[in-house]
């Protein structure tokens, strides 16, 4: 089973606070960020990546339709889950973070989000032993990532350092 | 669970790859060629009794050690989306001062080069080599006119930069208080109080051995020394970096040092590393580098410092008395001319441009005359992509005494830097970086010694102002050599350079009554300026372990 990207269209950040945002003078510690799927058939959700910029803790909640006739609800599927160990210091900070749904037993995906093409099998979700051919897939994934990483990065020492034997030069370059 | 395991593929597959380039391979392959002879190797069991071989023949030990090599010296993968200069470092705001900061270098490299009409490099003429193959020994007796050259940054140019380091997304209150400004540092890196120091650094402590300390003369050997000597020779037997970086946390006996520096940093000289050295010398008699200049300086500035000589003189006189005194000159010169021999060598290295991957630097670039702009045309300079600053020889001068092959010398050298000296010159988040290391400094002393900060600062001597020059050259040239040696042996134990900023602030701890007299910051440094006589492993262990927290 290949991942791919899911187009989402990642709103801007609203602040949460209390009282009249035009004249109060505080600053929230807490903002939403709205992300939603537009015209997309139903899929199973892998994984989420992102950026940090500062983020202490964060919070998931998604969105349900169970059918067409009752009305959407809202899940949490990560309560605070910590991105800076330490808010007042840079650790974390900027950091890549990547959310798989069988990290930990809080994240889990409602049942709804996993619509497993007819044909396939269904999909396991408990926190049981994971299934053996999604583990091999893993791991098949990850090899596919040093395969891409050996490619791009040139370890042999060269040792030359001139260029057909000049190494004629007059100023350094600040490009 | 799953995501560890697949960290672990990825951390895996990176150190296969870095050791496929390398040496030991290329070794290993043959050993395994070669034991296919052996008659307790059969073909039905292939695998695993080449893998037994290499067990009981010490080779599995030696690809044991090359691992651990790469697992301190690599910062572990980062994630698959980090662009490659998140891994050098993570903090867009820092990447961006060290660039500003490279580009000033730069530019002083560039006016130098025009004020004195001295291209940056060029190719010496057949007869300008000869006549440096002839005097290559007396590099370091010759006088040739550096007046004109000056170092292209001292160590206040860099602490100036490194106190305007500011945080865009950081906001400690609207107005100057009292507690913001107060030390120099104003980036809220995290860094380690006492009690999480004494967990680190848990060997240094009150109740177990130390050399530097339990091996005075007043102490029966009997107690520590002739033990901790005896299994020291038992982990050189063992041939275990691992072993060899955890025993020297509690120092290495004289006798031992070089050889166990050279397991812990993963150095045998093959000879392959002679011939590389051998090549490297032949680029040094080759071109002529403007950075060769602002080399010989800074040795030679250092060999005429008083105040530098006098502890490597101190050292020679002292720990060498089968040295007859005369020959002290003589040595002294001939160490001039090494360090002058292992620094040009350095400069022309390209193997050390892969440091740079993790390194907040980046090596300066250039393009051959007249092909300016054209990529094919592009290099790197100084081949090695490290420009000197003042005082850079000095972390050369106390491996002249533990290592007289000038190979070995230079091998050691090359790694100390690419693991650890580097940092002390760049900007960067990383724990040992000097950023880190001075706001470490800045608030040992602000929380553990609040009156004398707050003195100190009064009569307008910032600590870090006095301390700073300390930590950039590893302490090396302000303390006596042989408890230099002592300290370094504890950044290797350590794998960290954080143990700098707790002895600047143990020093300052144990000045404090006379700092606390002074009325001026010449008057400060005049108290601080003798780091000679300190015992450093007494003063360590009792700024963590006997003070009162």
């Amino acid at each position: 089973m290949s991942r791919i990207l899911v187009p989402c269209h990642v709103k801007g950040t609203v602040a949460l606070q209390v009282g009249d945002v035009r004249t109060s003078q505080g600053r929230p510690g807490v903002l939403v960020i709205d992300v939603t799927f537009p015209s997309v058939a139903p899929f199973e959700l892998q994984e989420i990546t992102f950026k940090n910029y500062y983020t202490a803790f964060l919070s998931i909640r998604v969105r349900q339709h169970t059918s067409a006739h009752t009305p959407a609800k809202w899940v949490t599927c990560l309560r605070d889950y910590c991105l800076m160990p330490d808010p007042h210091s840079e650790e974390g900070a900027q950091e890549y973070v990547s959310l798989f749904k069988h990290q930990s037993p809080s994240m889990t995906f409602p049942k709804w989000l996993s619509h497993p093409v007819p044909c396939e099998q269904p999909a396991l979700l408990c926190e049981g032993l994971p299934d053996p051919s999604r583990v091999s897939s893993e791991v098949q994934q990850m090899w596919a990532l040093t395969e891409m990483i050996r490619a791009s990065h040139t370890s042999t020492r060269i040792g030359r350092f001139d260029v057909d034997g000049c190494y004629d030069l007059n100023l350094l370059s600040y490009t | 669970m799953l995501q560890e395991e697949s960290d672990l593929s990825l951390i895996i597959a990176q150190i296969v790859q870095k050791l496929k380039g390398s040496n030991l391979y290329s070794q290993l392959e043959r050993q395994a060629w070669a034991s296919l002879q052996r008659p307790e190797i059969k073909l039905e069991s292939l695998k695993e009794d080449i893998k037994e071989f290499f067990k009981i023949s010490g080779w599995e030990k030696k690809l044991q050690n090359a691992v651990y090599s790469e697992l301190s010296v690599f910062p572990l993968p980062s994630h698959p989306a980090a662009p490659p200069e998140h891994l050098k470092e993570p903090l867009v705001y820092m990447r961006k001062a060290q660039g500003s900061w490279e580009k000033r270098i730069l530019k002083s490299l560039n006016s130098m080069c025009t004020e004195l009409s001295i291209p940056l490099a060029r190719k010496r003429p057949v007869g300008e080599q000869k006549e440096l193959l002839n005097k290559w020994n007396e590099m370091g007796t010759d006088e040739p006119d550096l007046s004109l050259f000056r170092p292209v940054y001292a160590p206040k140019d860099f602490l100036e930069v490194l106190i305007n380091l500011r945080n865009p997304n950081y906001e400690n209150g609207d107005s100057l208080s009292f507690r913001t400004h107060l030390g120099l540092i104003q980036v809220p890196l995290k860094v380690k109080d006492i009690p999480e120091l004494k967990e680190c650094f848990v060997e240094l402590g009150l109740n177990i051995g130390q050399l530097g300390i339990d091996d005075s003369t007043q102490v029966p050997p009997e107690l520590f020394e002739n033990e901790h000597v005896r299994i020291g020779q038992k982990v050189l037997a063992e041939q275990d970096s691992a072993a060899a970086q955890q025993y020297i946390r509690q120092g290495s006996p004289t006798a031992l040092r070089a050889e166990l520096w050279a397991l812990i940093l993963n150095i045998s000289s093959q000879p392959e590393d002679v011939l590389y050295y051998e090549q490297l010398k032949t680029n040094v008699i080759q071109h002529d580098l403007l950075v060769d200049s602002l080399i010989y300086k800074d040795v030679k500035l250092t060999a005429s410092n008083d105040d530098y000589y006098f502890v490597f003189e101190d050292y020679l006189y002292q720990k060498l008395p089968q040295l007859p005194q005369c020959s002290a000159a003589t040595t002294l010169d001939q160490s001039a001319a090494i360090h002058i021999e292992v620094l040009l060598c350095f400069s022309r290295d390209t193997s050390v441009l892969s440091h740079f991957a993790y390194n907040s630097a980046s090596p300066p670039k250039s393009y051959i005359r007249g092909k300016l702009g054209l990529e094919e045309y592009a290099v790197f300079y100084p081949p090695n992509g490290v420009i000197p600053f003042h005082g850079f020889s000095m972390y050369v001068a106390p491996l002249c005494f533990l290592y007289h092959e000038p190979s070995k010398l230079y091998q050691i050298f090359r790694e100390m830097y690419v693991r650890f000296f580097f940092r002390l010159h760049s900007i960067s988040s990383h724990p040992s970086g000097i950023v880190s290391l001075c706001l470490l400094f800045e608030t040992l002393l602000q929380t553990y010694l609040p009156q004398l900060f707050y003195h100190l600062r009064e009569i307008g001597a910032q600590p870090l102002r006095i301390s700073f020059k300390w930590m950039v050259r590893a302490f090396s040239g302000y303390l006596a050599t042989d408890q230099l040696l002592l300290l370094w042996d504890r950044i290797l134990g350590y794998n960290s350079l954080e143990i700098l900023a707790v002895l600047a602030a143990a020093v300052f701890a144990f000045r404090a009554v006379n700092l606390m007299e002074v009325t001026s910051l010449a008057a400060a440094e005049a108290v601080l300026a003798d780091l000679s006589t300190l015992k450093v492993m007494p003063l360590l262990q009792i700024f963590l372990f006997a003070t009162v927290t």
